[in-house]
């Protein structure tokens, strides 16, 4: 039997190089585990980190390169520029953080730490998988590659019931985003006859009017299946819970390199499949990105737990990033305001998972030994352990987007794009937001430095999370100072 | 419009001549057949032996790890088939692919072989 349709392809490997060689390290973690004596279980780690060290060198051979590769009818399904490596070297940078917060925590209690990186590491090929991905059916496997191993690693204290409800929310959350969003692929994949993202934004702005309804449907289905992973209101749910119930180190890397992920497919899909219909679907974002901020930052005020304050800071966040979505024009001559509103995302989400990992870090810290994760043990931490306190104060004090952290540079970068894309009315909301989170970060900064301690005895903090909220910190300072550290990044990453 | 829903004539139709079928025959095979229940007739059937215990019987958890592992290898002989039809046309690629493919799943294996999860204890 002949296939006719079947060809050779021809597959550009180095373009592919940082996928495989995580891919392979993945294997190594795994592998090595089985041989690894009971004492020695630890090695794991060390090992994970060199395969992320590996794969962030072969990101860095390709820096410059512009290539595709694995085509369909002559466009590229898997591209590798300028937008894609900024985003892969990101998730490698967040790998090797949430490694270092794994490190102990995972070692001192009693889990399957072999698994535990190996899962850890596939998760992170899918976010590096993402970054490339130009079709549908790409983007999917993408992200079910970032979630199913996120969900057994949230599940990952299997004696603990609220570790097992946390495993337990979240896949079904997945499971029913998956669903919705394959069915608003499958939509447009009737509409236009193409999973390729090119394909479909040349074909999408010319299909009759009377298939317009049909298009919002397949955008809002496509758009709720995004918005449960990133836990945007109203689908977020499930976020405080299974952050609380997963180990913490977990619910950080959920926080971060899931959350980048699902923003970085939504980014694509939008940026470059529908810019042309933007017109029909842009409410959508706006409603949901002012729904987002003000829920998570209202329902942040009332926290009393560190891990789910941080949660529904998560969630007010993500809210900004969703803004600069809702500022996508169509027509000629949008693709230069387009770029600013691409541009102000990607410098946000940089700067959002540097200093929400960061704070992660510092709530781990302090719950290790002599503290716990309840805000009111927080109280008078500057006497007890000065240096984690003001690593602490800094990443809150960059969450909420104040001097002399990045993450202020972070929320005037989106709210400067919502100005000159004269949508003052979501420039307001923003501020106003901004106003309320600085409520809530900063009553954990003052309980810190102006409260009376409980206990005396300082919190001791290991030489490895210390070194990586360090340079978390100096980071963020670093791109206060000097912010085309990041942006000049940012600008040159077009799709 | 009126067209449109003209067409839900077909479904209403076929959902009528469904119900009937089903409750028709039924009925008839009632009043055709003879009835004599006994004890043995009455009785569940199960593979010819006389069934034991209650309908609720417990598995033991460890079946699940074979099916797991069953439902894996399964799979990859879904996906030996069709390729081993064209193997020849597509040429040496193919082959590594699938040795990368295969090889995936043995690691799968040696997981559970390493684990214990393939000794019956």
């Amino acid at each position: 039997m002949e296939l006719t349709g079947l060809v050779q392809q021809s597959v550009d490997w180095h373009a592919i190089a940082p996928e495989l060689v995580l891919a392979v390290s993945a294997f190594i973690v795994l592998v090595a585990d089985l041989f690894l004596p009971k004492e020695g279980k630890w090695i794991a780690m060390p090992l994970a980190a060199a395969g992320i060290v590996a794969t962030l060198a072969a990101v860095v051979s390709l820096a410059g390169d512009d290539r595709g590769t694995f085509e369909v009818a002559g466009s590229a399904t898997f591209v590798v520029n300028d937008f894609a490596l900024l985003f892969k070297g990101l998730f490698c940078v967040i790998g090797l953080f949430v490694l270092a917060i794994s490190f102990h925590h995972f070692r001192s209690g009693r889990y399957y730490q072999g698994e535990y990186y190996f899962l850890m590491l596939t998760s992170l090929l899918g976010g590096l998988a993402m970054a490339s991905a130009r079709d549908l059916i790409s983007i999917f496997i993408a992200i079910e590659l970032i979630s199913i191993p996120a969900i057994v690693m949230s599940a990952m204290r299997k004696g603990d019931a609220r570790s097992n409800e946390a495993g337990l929310k979240f896949f079904l959350f997945s499971v029913l985003s998956s669903a919705l969003m394959l069915y608003g692929m499958s939509l447009i994949y009737g509409l236009t006859g193409s999973t390729v993202l090119t394909d479909i934004a040349s074909s999408i702005g010319s299909i009759e009017a009377s298939s317009e309804p049909v298009v919002v449907l397949a955008v809002f289905f496509l758009l709720v299946g995004f918005a449960f992973k990133i836990s945007a209101v109203p689908f977020h749910f499930w976020a405080p819970d299974t952050y609380e119930g997963a180990p913490s180190p977990v619910a950080a890397f959920l926080s971060t390199a899931s959350k980048v992920g699902g923003f970085v497919g939504l980014l694509i899909l939008m940026f470059e499949a529908f810019p042309s219909v933007a017109d029909t679907w842009r409410p959508l974002f706006a409603i949901l990105a002012v729904a987002t901020m003000t829920v998570g930052n209202l329902v942040a005020l009332r926290q009393t737990q560190i891990i789910r304050l941080l949660a529904y800071s998560g969630i007010a966040q993500s809210g900004y990033v969703l803004v600069c979505f809702a500022l996508i024009e169509s027509g000629p001559g949008a693709a230069e305001a387009n770029r600013q509103a691409l541009t102000s995302a990607i410098v946000y989400l940089a700067i959002y998972a540097v200093m929400d990992a960061g704070a992660f870090a510092a709530a781990v810290s302090f719950a290790r030994k002599g503290g716990s994760y309840f805000i009111s043990d927080y109280s008078g931490l500057w006497r007890r352990s000065p240096v984690l306190a003001t690593l602490m104060a800094g990443f809150l004090v960059s969450l909420a987007g104040t001097p002399p952290m990045a993450g202020a540079w972070a929320k005037l970068f989106v709210f400067l794009a919502t100005v000159q894309a004269e949508v003052y009315w979501l420039a307001v909301v923003m501020g106003v937001n901004a106003v309320i989170a600085a409520w809530y970060y900063l009553a954990v900064v003052k309980a810190m430095f102006f409260d009376q301690p409980d206990s005396t005895e300082a919190v001791e903090v290991p030489y490895l999370l210390r070194a990586a909220m360090g340079l978390a910190a100096a980071a963020l300072v670093a791109v206060f100072v000097y912010p085309p550290l990041i942006t000049d990044l940012a600008d040159k990453a077009p799709l | 419009m009126r067209d449109y829903y003209a067409q839900y004539v077909t479904i209403g139709i076929f959902a009528i001549v469904a119900a009937v079928l089903v409750v028709g025959t039924l009925q008839l095979s009632r009043l055709l057949r003879p009835s004599h229940p006994t004890a043995e007739k009455l009785t569940t059937y199960e593979s010819g032996i006389d069934p034991i215990g209650a309908g609720w019987a417990q598995t033991s958890v460890r079946y699940y790890v074979y099916a797991l592992l069953f439902v894996i290898f399964d799979v990859e002989a879904v996906f030996l088939f069709p390729w081993a039809t064209v193997f020849e046309s597509l040429g040496t690629q193919a082959f590594v692919e699938m040795v990368i493919f295969v090889g995936i799943l043995a690691l799968a294996l040696l997981y559970a072989i390493k684990k214990r999860l393939l000794e019956w204890l």
